[in-house]
């Protein structure tokens, strides 16, 4: 007998029956519900005025899409966090990456250090760095005072600009680790011959970096900025927390300004209606990345 | 060889500038890695000092780094005046029993996928689907259902989301989990007459079981760390530590520094002991999106 035929013979019903549980409390607790929310995000139900609505057709897409500018500018908003996030942490990820692979004894421990920060949840990384940020006895203007570099307690989150920048950073801090330990992998699985190799060609230092790692490691840093691409724009706690969107607006993501429309002003079809333009995007941005890499891998055949 | 031997000296002198340039070039990677640990880490350190600190520490100029006299009392204001252990119990409880329900229900569906191959492809794909989908788009449905069926501001609500919301990534892990298993020691159970569902509980269920635990730990820290439905669906009862945590930015830019510091220590705990027991599987999942929220 085959190894494993017992094993895949089956009575039919049993792959259903053993998958069902999951796939039914999906069903009831994710379809329909996004269901109900596209439905309703054609009607104008509307919390503040009442449990009666009706169909309006599109006109929660047009106003989201044409007419709300505080939508339209959290989208801007959302993409020059984004942006530069991705950036850094890819270019810090790969540098930490780097350097983790140079030390031996006590690698593990220390990229268990490294990584904690990616394991607290945004809440939790906003909260400690609005902390620091904070006026009179966060750590930053303190230390800054201390060491001489400003002689004034400084307000973080009073302008639109250090805001961003607060926020970059403090979103670099807490997801640098993602990428130090996708590329320390991707690192990894380099076989070790290829660099015999290149030395034995004359290729050291920058050259096999530049011809060996960086090519080899392509595919893990597309995959791992792509992950961090998705989830980026989610980003919701760290706001909440960090500005609440302010100063006037200024830091409101798409997640966030949705969060506004439902439980601050709660418009839920409108929100509804926000939720699915940013499915639409997410949906977007993925299909052009699959697009991408398939063409690639037909241009590489 | 032979050019060695033609030029001695120059060759102890490249020898012993290779040892230099070797030194520096570890003393180089050590600063960095201190730097790097200093800037991830630090942040952390500043914290637990600061929920350590009397209040007149927090005024003090120059400012204190590490207070001489440490104390508890923080914490304690922080369990009694903002009940801090309500919410902190809270939060265990519902993490716990959305651990247990997400790995209880994930199980039979990850074996089916492993050893059925279960929906092809397609369920595979699917599952994929769901952790890419943005949390805001669930809430506004399911904020309205939960206040129709009653369910805001009571464990239950929390734990059905949290379940669910799991169960696409603990069925990833369980799958690859389940693959390794060799599928011989499952086919003598069956061979003794063993029922399918005994099989998978008595046999490959203790032999998987440090898989299990890798997942039952991230779905725990998962939950632990969500905010978005926890802020939306919790009442003044059933608020978790994340919820509390962000009630104390009211202050305004200097808030209360000592309660808030002593929950975010309490808040960032779990995550410091799961990196540690589960480093070789952090990559996994940080990438499933398991410690999202």
């Amino acid at each position: 007998m085959r190894i494993g035929a017992l094993v895949l013979k089956r009575k039919s019903w049993e792959p259903l029956a053993f998958a069902s549980p999951s796939l039914a409390l999906i069903a009831i607790v994710i379809v329909f519900p996004l269901a109900y929310s596209f439905w309703l995000s054609f009607r104008n139900f509307d919390l503040a005025v009442g449990p009666d609505s009706e169909f309006v057709g599109g006109a929660n897409y047009v106003e989201a899409l044409v007419r709300d500018s505080r939508f339209l500018n959290s989208i801007w908003n959302t993409a020059i966090i984004i942006g530069p996030s991705l950036v850094l942490e890819l270019l810090l990820g790969l540098g930490l990456a780097l350097l983790l692979t140079r030390i031996g004894r006590g690698r593990p421990i220390i990229t268990a250090l490294l990584a904690i920060p990616a394991m607290v949840s945004p809440v939790m990384a906003a909260m400690t760095w609005r902390m620091m940020f904070g006026v009179k006895y966060g750590a930053i203007n303190n230390l800054g005072r201390q060491l001489g570099v400003i002689d004034v307690y400084f307000d973080w989150f009073s302008n639109p600009f250090i805001s961003i920048v607060a926020i970059v950073m403090v979103e670099v801090w807490h997801n640098t680790a993602f990428m130090t330990l996708v590329l320390l992998a991707g690192l990894q699985s380099i076989p070790t011959e290829l660099y015999d190799a290149g030395k034995a060609d004359g290729a050291d230092g920058w050259r096999s970096f530049w011809y060996i790692t960086l090519p080899l490691l392509k595919f893990t840093m597309v995959v791992g900025l792509m992950i961090r691409l998705i989830d980026l724009t989610k980003l919701f706690g760290l706001i909440f927390v960090l500005t609440y969107g302010g100063p006037g607006g200024a830091t409101e993501t798409v997640a966030f300004s949705t969060y506004l429309a439902g439980f601050n002003d709660f418009r839920m079809s409108y929100a509804a209606a926000l939720s699915y333009v940013i499915v639409g995007g997410v949906l977007v941005l993925t299909l052009g990345f699959m697009w991408i890499q398939r063409y690639r891998e037909m241009r590489a055949a | 060889m032979a050019i060695a031997l033609d030029r001695p000296r120059t060759v102890s002198r490249s020898a012993r500038a290779l040892r230099v340039r070797r030194w520096v070039g570890t003393a180089l990677t050590w600063v960095a890695v201190v730097a790097a640990l200093l800037f991830f880490l630090g942040p952390f350190f500043w914290i637990l000092t600061t929920s350590l600190k009397g209040n007149e520490d927090y005024f003090a100029y120059p400012p204190v780094w590490v207070p001489a006299d440490a104390s508890l009392k923080h914490y304690g204001a922080l369990f009694t005046r903002s009940s801090g252990a309500r919410y902190f119990t809270n939060s265990l409880v519902v993490s716990t029993l959305s651990m247990l329900a997400a790995l209880l229900v994930s199980l039979p569906t990850a074996y089916s996928i492993a050893r059925w191959r279960f929906g092809g492809g397609f369920l595979s794909l699917f599952l994929l689907v769901l952790r890419m989908l943005p949390a805001i788009a669930l809430i506004i449905p399911l904020y309205i259902m939960y206040k129709l069926l009653g369910l805001t501001n009571s464990y239950l609500g929390l734990v059905i989301v949290y379940t669910v919301l799991y169960v696409p990534f603990a069925v990833w892990l369980l799958v690859g989990f389940l693959r390794d298993f060799p599928v011989e020691i499952e086919e003598a159970a069956l061979i003794d007459g063993c029922s399918r569902l005994r099989a998978l509980v008595s046999v490959v269920v203790p032999i998987i079981a440090p898989g299990l635990a890798v997942v039952a730990l991230f779905s725990f820290i998962a939950t632990w760390n969500e905010f978005l439905f926890a802020i939306v669906l919790t009442g003044i009862e059933t608020k978790t530590m994340m919820v509390l945590v962000t009630s104390f930015t009211s202050g305004g830019t200097d808030m209360f520094y000592g309660e808030a510091s002593a929950s975010v220590v309490l808040g960032v705990l779990p995550a410091f002991i799961v990196a540690f027991v589960l480093q070789r599987y952090l990559v996994k999942g940080l990438a499933l999106g398991g410690t999202k929220g």
